[in-house]
């Protein structure tokens, strides 16, 4: 090949090369030019475009934004990690976080926990599967930590087959969820009622499809199937429940096709069955707005609820006929006392018609001005719910008056408050005007009785002070010299003057007892002296008899007994003299024996034993009765009121014991008596008193007067003066004592208080009210009569001390030891005790000095006197006053009145003087009961007190607890 | 393939073997073109491998080589002609990443039915880099070539560390390593 071709060669490569490269560059060219042309057209247009896109770009993203920040929704944007990148203020609002807080952070975070797993595999299948959008509704938890449950519509947006972000709209559905929790438990809630209520249900559409069916019903009705089978059948055709089990199957359909034709709510129906069954059946529309969607039907079986109404009503009117028929008239009034009802009996009472009572207060037509006060407190009561009954006038129509008693009781409703009272009304008018008649008569036996009494005691003594006389008369005449006749005339005289006393005495007593004035007053006594002191008297009344006094007395008996001696001595007195009389030969026993020993107390049998004329069988009931005797002939023959052994048995059971009498005519009675003792020490403790054998250290100059018309008495005087060396005087009555104690100072007073010429009274009250040498002395009164009265008597004449007659020696030492015994000494002790004596200082002192003066005897007396007396009065105010006795009370509350400041309570004697200017006015009585009510606050402060300076008082007056 | 390949090439075969190469390579082959180039012409791929195999078993060197060879040549003609692609990058590095998604891109501007290859980088650390070739044409000789080339034009020295990342060349991974 040679260079030349090689050339050649090139140069056409070189011009096809070119060639081929201007082809190209034309086209080129041409397409350039075209490109040219194009571009011009479209910057003509572009700027206008531009314009138009860009504003069009704005608006439409403007539009967006606004949509997405306003959105009700929650919207954001999670990357293909589950990385939030964006979200709408909604969410921030929703949630509570921020929108900081929320962007970068993972979705799932927010979830509920328990519910995160199945969130994320839901939106893993919705990536896997490449759905598009899916709904699905998640909880969320907010900032606070609270659910908030949304509903999201979630579109993936995917490139190149990858997700690339998640877009979420989501809404929240925290309400609806709620609502639809709250509407499920509601729907649970009602089915369940419907399904335990104690009635059939059965509830329909409005297609007649049973929609709720209870058990209830299924066995009213005794249908075989299960209530929730039935659910979605149709009632049409159902036969539910089946027509032929109605009595009237026919008006039970009518009944049925109306309610449905009505609806309307109505449970007014009952029905019965063929079975005999009552049926009660409500229907019940159900409407939802204004669309009706079904009914309701409710059967109850009402069988047992009207046999039970109609029990009760019948039941009610057996007892309303029974109350009419009982002359009971019948008001019910409400809880302002405005009539309900008036029963025809009560209208026939008051001469009303029902219609002119009902709807009037029972007050205003039925009670006068000032009964109106007692119903209005009743009625409170009633209100109360507390039952009455009472007596009052009510008015008749024609202006009459009438009592009712009246029983009201509370009427109460079904839920247990007081709606008003039922009042039982009972005409006693006939029973207060007996009433009244017996009030009268009462009184009128109770003043001719206490006239009676009067009587008695203004008798005795009126004739016992003539009687005096001739007994002291038949004394001087018969120590002037005298004929033998004059001297059996005499001795006559003086016996029958004896007797005639000795009568008057009993009387006395007898009247005493009746009228509850003797006391039991209870000392310690040596019960082997006084028994043995008894004896001794009787040995000598029966010196001049064949007759031995005989004392036995069981070895168990040597202690001191607290009791009443006094009394004691009375009963053997009565008994052993009533022996003596009757018995002319053999003997009189007296036998006390230990019945019983409990701890500190004592039972003791005592029996008179005597062998005399005896008493009849048949006369044995008679001889404790008043005024009763044997029979006439003993009267004429011995004599006698016939009241000694009446009076005798009402000493023992005065205190505490019983009588009884065995007899055998001729051959002699035997009286026994049981008494009941306190023992308070053994006898050796008292026998110091042998000391009244010794003479007494008296100084030699001391003289005693004896004013004493008994000769026995005289001679037992002297004779143990004689003993202990004691100086003194005889007086035979009061005159002679009266006209020696103005010759001559004694330092000792004894005087006797019956006494014929002038009694100790009379005597005492001589020698304390005329100028004489014995103003001062002190008078120590014997006295046979264990009456408080005589000594209150003698007492408050000017008496210091008393000696009870028959007295042992003993208690006579004791009161010459206390009056004669050298006066510095005693004093000084009484001085050493009293000073050391102070009262409790409850007590008003300065009251109480001023009153005694620290004379700690006269305080003992009073508050002696306050504790036996004035004590025990106290509480028969509050008796008499619940009596409505006002009268007496206020009677009593004048006597009670000065005894309290004399004890140190002027306080309460203020109270009593209160309470009786109240009693004394007729309509303040409440006002009377609350002091009265005070009062007994204010004693049952102090009673303890005043018995503990009492004892205290006793103490130092009297250290041996021995006072005559 | 674009002319200017074609051209250029026969220009680097004329420079180095003679117009005679150049003739003899346009003569020997079939040539669906008739040997004719012009740089703004396309032309079939096919061609380049006919030419460059007649070319290897004329001059008794390898494919490789030549193809290496030719790559750092038309470096420096792409230099010369679109220096303001090149004068933008401040380093070699810097240069390679903005093949892909810069020069490349203004390639298919002016030439919307051009064929490239796709060149992916990255830095695994510093003063490496690490581009994947990925081209049918198989031609990552070619390639090292103009990233040579590159190395040079920036006075850049360094070590290319080269491997196939598929076994039929289509995939290649080029390791960089700055030194110095």
């Amino acid at each position: 090949m040679t260079e030349l071709e090689i050339l050649k060669r090139k140069i056409e490569r070189e011009r096809r090369a070119r060639k081929q490269a201007e082809a190209i560059l034309e086209q080129k060219a041409l397409e350039l030019f075209h490109a040219n042309q194009e571009l011009q057209t479209l910057n003509e247009g572009l700027e206008v475009t531009i314009a138009e896109r860009t504003k069009a770009l704005q608006e439409s993203e403007h539009r967006y934004r606004q949509m997405i920040e306003t959105a009700s929704d929650m919207i954001y944007r999670l990357d293909s990690e589950g990385l939030i990148t964006y979200c709408n203020p909604v969410a921030s609002y929703l949630l509570g976080f921020s929108t900081k807080q929320l962007i970068g952070r993972h979705f799932a975070t927010l979830i509920e926990p328990s519910y995160r797993e199945k969130v994320i595999s839901f939106y893993v299948k919705q990536m896997q599967d490449q759905q598009a959008s899916t709904y699905f509704e998640v909880p969320l938890v907010d900032q606070l930590g609270d659910i908030v449950w949304v509903g999201q519509n979630v579109q993936l947006i995917v490139k190149d087959g990858e997700t690339r972000q998640i877009n979420a709209l989501t809404r929240d559905i925290t309400e609806r969820r709620l609502a639809e929790q709250e509407l499920s438990t509601t729907k649970l809630r009602l089915t369940s009622l419907i399904k335990n209520l104690q009635a059939g249900i059965l509830v329909e559409n409005e297609h007649h499809q049973v929609v709720l069916v209870n058990e209830q019903l299924c066995q009213l009705f005794g249908v075989k199937k299960e209530a929730n089978e039935l659910i979605g059948s149709s009632i049409l055709t159902g036969n539910l429940p089946d027509r032929n089990l109605f009595l009237d199957p026919g008006s039970y359909e009518q009944l049925l096709l109306r309610l449905q034709r009505e609806r309307q709510i109505d449970t007014q129906n009952e029905l019965v069955l063929t079975d005999g069954r009552i049926l009660s059946l409500d229907y019940i529309p159900i409407f939802a707005e204004e669309q009706y969607l079904g009914h309701l039907w409710k059967y109850e079986d009402i069988t047992s609820q009207r046999i039970a109404e109609e029990k009760l009503r019948w039941s009610e009117e057996k007892y309303r006929g029974i109350i009419e028929n009982m002359e009971l008239g019948l008001l019910e009034v409400d809880n302002d006392g405005m009539i309900l009802q008036a029963y025809d009996r009560f209208c026939e009472m008051t001469g009303y018609l029902p219609e002119e009572l009902v709807g009037k207060y029972a007050s205003e037509v039925l009670l006068s001005e000032e009964n109106r006060g007692v119903v209005d407190q009743q009625n409170r009561d009633r209100q109360k719910g507390i039952a009455g009954s009472y007596e009052i006038p009510l008015l008749r129509k024609d202006g009459s008056l009438f009592w009712a008693l009246l029983s009201g009781a509370p009427i109460f409703d079904e839920r247990g408050q007081v709606v008003g009272s039922l009042g039982i009304h009972y005409d006693v008018t006939p029973q207060k005007q007996l009433e009244k008649d017996l009030k009268e008569a009462k009184y009128r036996a109770e003043a001719a009785q206490e006239a009676e009494k009067q009587f008695l005691a203004n008798m005795s003594h009126e004739m016992r002070t003539p009687l005096n006389a001739i007994i002291g008369m038949t004394h001087l005449l018969s120590e002037t010299s005298t004929s033998d006749d004059q001297d059996e005339y005499i001795s006559l005289l003086k016996s029958s003057a004896n007797i005639l006393h000795a009568l008057i005495t009993d009387i006395l007593d007898f009247s005493k007892i009746q009228a509850g004035e003797i006391a039991v007053q209870k000392k310690s006594f040596d019960l082997l002296g006084t028994l043995e002191m008894t004896k001794r008297t009787f040995d000598v009344r029966l010196e001049n008899k064949d007759v031995d006094m005989v004392l036995e007395v069981d070895e168990q008996i040597d202690y001191i007994v607290n009791g009443d001696e006094l009394l004691l001595t009375q009963v053997l007195n009565n008994l052993i003299g009533n022996a003596a009389k009757f018995t002319e030969q053999g003997s009189i026993t007296l036998d006390v024996q230990q019945r019983e020993r409990m701890g500190n107390s004592v039972l003791l049998d005592f029996k008179v034993i005597d062998t005399g004329i005896g008493i009849p069988p048949n006369k044995l009931d008679l001889i404790f009765q008043n005024f009763k005797q044997v029979s006439a002939d003993i009267k004429v023959k011995y004599g006698g009121t016939g009241l000694g052994l009446a009076i005798t048995r009402k000493i023992v059971e005065l205190q505490g014991g019983t009588i009884k009498v065995e007899s055998e005519h001729g051959k002699g009675s035997v009286f026994s008596f049981c008494l009941p003792y306190d023992l308070a020490g053994s006898r050796d403790a008292e026998q110091k008193t042998d000391a009244i054998d010794t003479p007494l250290q008296l100084d030699a100059d001391k003289e005693v007067l004896v004013v004493e018309d008994n000769f026995m008495n005289q001679k037992y005087v002297s004779t143990l003066f004689k003993k202990w060396n004691v100086r003194y005087t005889i007086a035979n009555n009061g005159r002679e004592g009266v006209q020696l104690a103005q010759q001559k100072a004694y330092d000792l007073i004894l005087m006797d208080i019956q006494m014929p010429v002038m009694d100790g009274y009379q005597a005492t009250e001589a020698i304390r009210n005329t100028e004489n040498l014995n103003q001062q002395t002190p008078i120590v009164a014997l006295t046979a009569s264990g009456i408080i009265a005589n000594k209150e008597r003698g007492m408050a004449l000017g008496m210091n001390d008393y000696l009870t007659k028959p007295f042992k020696p003993d208690l006579m030492h004791k009161v010459l030891q206390t009056y004669l015994s050298n006066p510095n000494k005693h004093k000084d002790l009484a001085m050493e005790q009293q000073a050391n004596f102070t009262f409790d200082p409850a007590l008003d002192f300065d009251y109480l000095l001023e009153m005694y003066e620290m004379d700690l005897e006269y305080a003992y007396e009073m508050f002696d006197l306050f504790v036996h007396h004035s004590a025990k009065e106290f509480p028969q105010i509050g008796t008499l006053m619940q009596k409505q006795e006002r009268e007496a009370a206020k009677k009593l509350s004048h006597k009670l009145k000065p005894s309290f400041p004399m004890v140190g309570l002027p306080a309460l004697g203020q109270k009593m003087a209160a309470l009786e200017q109240s009693l004394a006015l007729e309509d303040n009585f409440a006002q009377a009961q609350k002091l009265y009510a005070e009062a007994v606050e204010m004693w049952k402060k102090y009673e303890p007190i005043i018995q503990k300076d009492y004892q205290r008082l006793q103490k130092v007056v009297s250290p041996n607890g021995t006072t005559a | 393939m674009k002319g200017v390949v074609f051209t250029e090439f026969l220009d680097m075969v004329e420079n180095k073997f003679g117009y005679d190469m150049v003739d003899t390579l346009l003569d020997s082959n079939e040539l669906p073109s008739g040997g004719v180039y012009t740089a703004v012409g396309t032309y079939q791929h096919s061609e380049m491998v006919q030419l460059v195999t007649t070319l290897s078993q004329e001059s008794k060197l390898d494919v490789p080589t030549l193809l290496k060879t030719y790559g750092k040549h038309l470096f420096t003609r792409f230099k010369a002609g679109y220096p303001a692609f090149i004068n933008a990058a401040n380093n070699a590095f810097d240069f390679l990443e903005s093949i892909e998604h810069y020069i490349h891109v203004e390639v298919r501007k002016l030439y919307p039915d051009a064929e490239l290859p796709s060149f992916e980088t990255s830095r695994p650390q510093e003063g490496t880099l690490e581009m994947i070739y990925k081209s049918e044409r198989k031609m990552a000789d070619f390639a090292e070539g103009l990233i040579e080339g590159t190395l040079d034009h920036f006075q850049m020295t360094g070590v290319i560390l080269r491997e196939n990342v598929k076994s039929d060349g289509t995939v290649v991974r080029f390791t960089i390593q700055k030194e110095g």
